[in-house]
This record gives structure tokens, C-alpha cells and sequence, in this order.
């Protein structure tokens, strides 16, 4: 899963070759504030066809924690 | 003027008065109430048993409905959030963040959420996640900015969503309230108008630098930081936007702006201060009493759009 979100952050954030893990931290480390968050939550929505509630997004601080999130919904890639 | 704002926060004219830190206390949300439009009391960083004061004052002032502005990055949203639903307030916009969390605390008591939003996406998630309406603020605006414009934002905001779009940002005359509404938008928020009110506490210094203001007398610092704010051109503002482009720190950064808003509304310190204000600044040439700017809106925007 990690390959497809990571095309998706690239792609939503006109970024290209990224080093991203896991590990990586949407705001510290690729500078994304909170309007790139929504975009980035209604794109990993669209991809894997899981709603992400607004009151969730606070967790979601890192690439694994979005991979986590969409693995505890069922998603299987 | 009758609109699904009107009709959903219960006033007469579809003109919100904006939260603005410091200014948006008791006195103006009240006037502007009284006046038909709906007065918010900016909770901003104040401490929650001062926003129930402020609540309560604001009843005496006025029997017509207000509403209450919950700045999210307050340390004590979480209790503001709370004395809005004990105070038995029926309107709440929330600014700097995602109110999600609050969401249902609200909507069980019946609690009208209008989250200001600046994009799109933003404005989607938060009509899923229960909003009423939303505010679409462009950087136009004063103190903290988003960057896409009011012409462009609205229209997309209003094509997005199907809760009502409140236009904010730029918008201080008739002519501005007819074209919010020509993009989309059901009502509109002003700030900058309303500091310069009569009934507004801000400072006469700060009122008269507003009348004084021309069209290009505002600029935007702390773009580097990534909270940029915009306000009326001064002392503060050249030196912050030097230390800007020479790379300074943002400890650096923060000390010059460390209680700024408060010199200017308070103290009325217009050369030290930060003087928030929109790029509309230019248009506000007098002190008008919040029943006159409003009835002037309303009159103008009536004829502009054939009411």
C-alpha cells in the first residue's frame, strides 16, 4: 500500500521522488498544513473508498498512520 | 432579504459580523445583532470563564440571537465549546482548525456549526461532518489568511457543497454583498467594517487609521511561518517583513508580534501594533454606527440585485 499512497501524495501535492516511509510526518517532514490534509483525506478516500470522519484526522499525523487507519477498515492492497 | 441563512440563524439581513481577537466582544455583537445581522463574540485565546461573561453581557445588550466565535488553537477550546452549549448560544463559527471533535457536542444541542473554511476539500469534509453552512473566507480578509481570493473560492465553495456558502473577504459595501451573492453565496461576514463602528471597543487611533487606509495599505506577514497574517501597513509590519526576508527565526518573529493585537485594539499603539484589517480597509471612510452600515448595505445590494 505503501507505493500506491505514496503516488497519491506525490500526485496530490505536486511533489516528485519522495523519500517516504511510514515513518514519514505529513507536517513536519513533507510541510503539508491543514488545507493539504483535507486534500490528501478526500484523495486516500476516493483511492480506497473509506471515509476518513473529520474528528479521525488528528490521529493521522504520519504515511503509517494512514496505511493503520485503512487496514483496520478492511482495505486489502 | 431572505436567504437559508436568515431563515436558519433567525435574523433579518444575511451580514454576519466577523470574530475578530479582541474586537468581536459584547458591545459590537450585540449592536450589530440589534441592527439585524448576527454579532459574534471572538472567543479567540480568552479564557473560557471571559467568554461567559462576555456571553452573558451580550444577552443584557440584546434579545436577538448571536453567536460565538470558537478559534480552535485555543488551549481552551475545549471549554468554550462547552460554556457555548451551557450559555444556551444557538450559533457557533469556528476558525484555525477542524472542529470535527466538537461536532456532535453541538449538533445534540442544536448548536448551528458554520466552520470558516478556505478550500474546497475543507468545505466538503465539514458538510459531512454536520456543519450548517460554511464560511468561505478569501485572503482579501484580515488577521489570519487562507490564499485563495473571494472570487474564486465562493463560486467553488457553492458548487461543492449544499449547505448554505457565506461569502467573507473584500466584502465591505452593497456592491460587495450583491457579487458575493452573484457567486453563490447566501449572506455575507465583515470584519473590517465592523471594527470601525461606532459601538466597535477598538481603539479611535486604530478607527482612524481604517478611514485613513488606502487600497493598498495592507500587506501580509508570516507567510514563512505559515500563518499569515494581514493587516493595515505600519512600523511593525516593515520591520517584521525585513527580519522576514533576511531568514529570521520564528522566536524572532513571534517577539515583535507577542501581544501586538492587543497595543493596537487596546492601547491603540498604530506603529507598534498589528493592526488586522482587510484589504477592503480602503473603502471605510467613516465611523457609522452598526444600524447605518448595515441599512447602507442592505439598501445598496437590494438595488444592485433588483430586490
Amino acid at each position: 500500500m505503501l507505493k500506491r499512497v505514496k503516488e497519491i501524495i506525490e500526485e496530490q501535492l505536486n511533489l516528485e521522488n519522495v523519500d517516504i516511509t511510514e515513518d514519514t510526518r505529513f507536517k513536519e517532514d513533507l510541510g503539508v498544513d491543514s488545507l493539504d490534509l483535507f486534500e490528501l483525506v478526500m484523495a486516500f478516500e476516493e483511492e480506497y473508498g473509506v471515509e476518513i470522519p473529520s474528528e479521525e484526522l488528528e490521529g493521522l499525523t504520519t504515511v503509517g498512520a494512514v496505511i493503520d487507519y485503512m487496514k483496520d477498515k478492511g482495505v486489502d492492497a | 432579504m431572505k436567504t437559508r441563512i436568515t431563515e436558519l440563524l433567525n435574523i433579518e439581513y444575511p451580514i454576519i459580523q466577523g470574530g475578530m481577537a479582541w474586537v468581536a466582544e459584547h458591545h459590537l455583537a450585540a449592536a450589530v445583532s440589534n441592527a439585524g445581522g448576527l454579532g459574534l463574540i471572538g472567543a479567540a485565546s480568552a479564557p473560557a470563564e471571559v467568554v461567559r461573561e462576555e456571553i452573558r453581557k451580550c444577552k443584557e445588550l440584546t434579545d436577538k440571537p448571536f453567536g460565538i466565535n470558537v478559534m480552535l488553537l485555543n488551549p481552551n477550546a475545549d471549554e468554550v465549546a462547552q460554556i457555548v452549549v451551557e450559555e444556551g448560544i444557538k450559533v457557533v463559527t469556528t476558525g484555525a482548525g477542524n472542529p470535527a471533535k466538537y461536532m456532535e457536542l453541538w449538533n445534540k444541542a442544536e448548536v448551528k456549526v458554520i466552520p470558516v473554511v478556505a478550500s474546497v476539500a475543507m468545505a466538503k469534509l465539514m458538510e459531512r461532518a454536520g456543519a450548517a453552512a460554511v464560511v468561505a473566507e478569501g485572503t482579501e480578509s484580515g488577521g489570519h489568511i487562507g490564499s485563495a481570493t473571494t472570487m474564486t473560492l465562493v463560486p467553488q465553495v457553492a458548487d461543492a457543497v449544499s449547505i448554505p456558502v457565506i461569502a467573507a473577504g473584500g466584502i465591505g459595501d452593497g456592491r460587495g454583498l450583491a457579487a458575493a451573492f452573484m457567486l453563490g453565496a447566501e449572506a455575507v461576514q465583515m470584519g473590517t467594517r465592523f471594527v470601525a463602528a461606532k459601538e466597535s471597543i477598538a481603539h479611535d487611533n486604530f478607527k482612524q487609521q481604517l478611514v485613513k487606509a488606502k487600497d493598498i495599505d495592507s500587506t501580509v506577514t508570516g507567510m514563512s511561518t505559515g500563518h499569515p497574517v494581514r493587516s493595515l501597513r505600519n512600523k511593525m509590519t516593515k520591520e517584521y517583513l525585513r527580519l522576514e526576508a533576511e531568514g529570521a527565526d520564528f522566536m524572532e518573529l513571534e517577539r515583535l508580534t507577542l501581544g501586538s493585537l492587543r497595543r493596537a485594539v487596546v492601547e491603540g499603539d498604530v506603529v507598534n501594533g498589528t493592526l488586522m484589517a482587510g484589504q477592503i480597509a480602503g473603502m471605510v471612510k467613516q465611523i457609522q454606527s452598526c444600524e447605518e452600515i448595515i441599512q447602507e448595505i442592505v439598501a445598496q445590494g437590494k438595488t444592485l440585485l433588483k430586490l
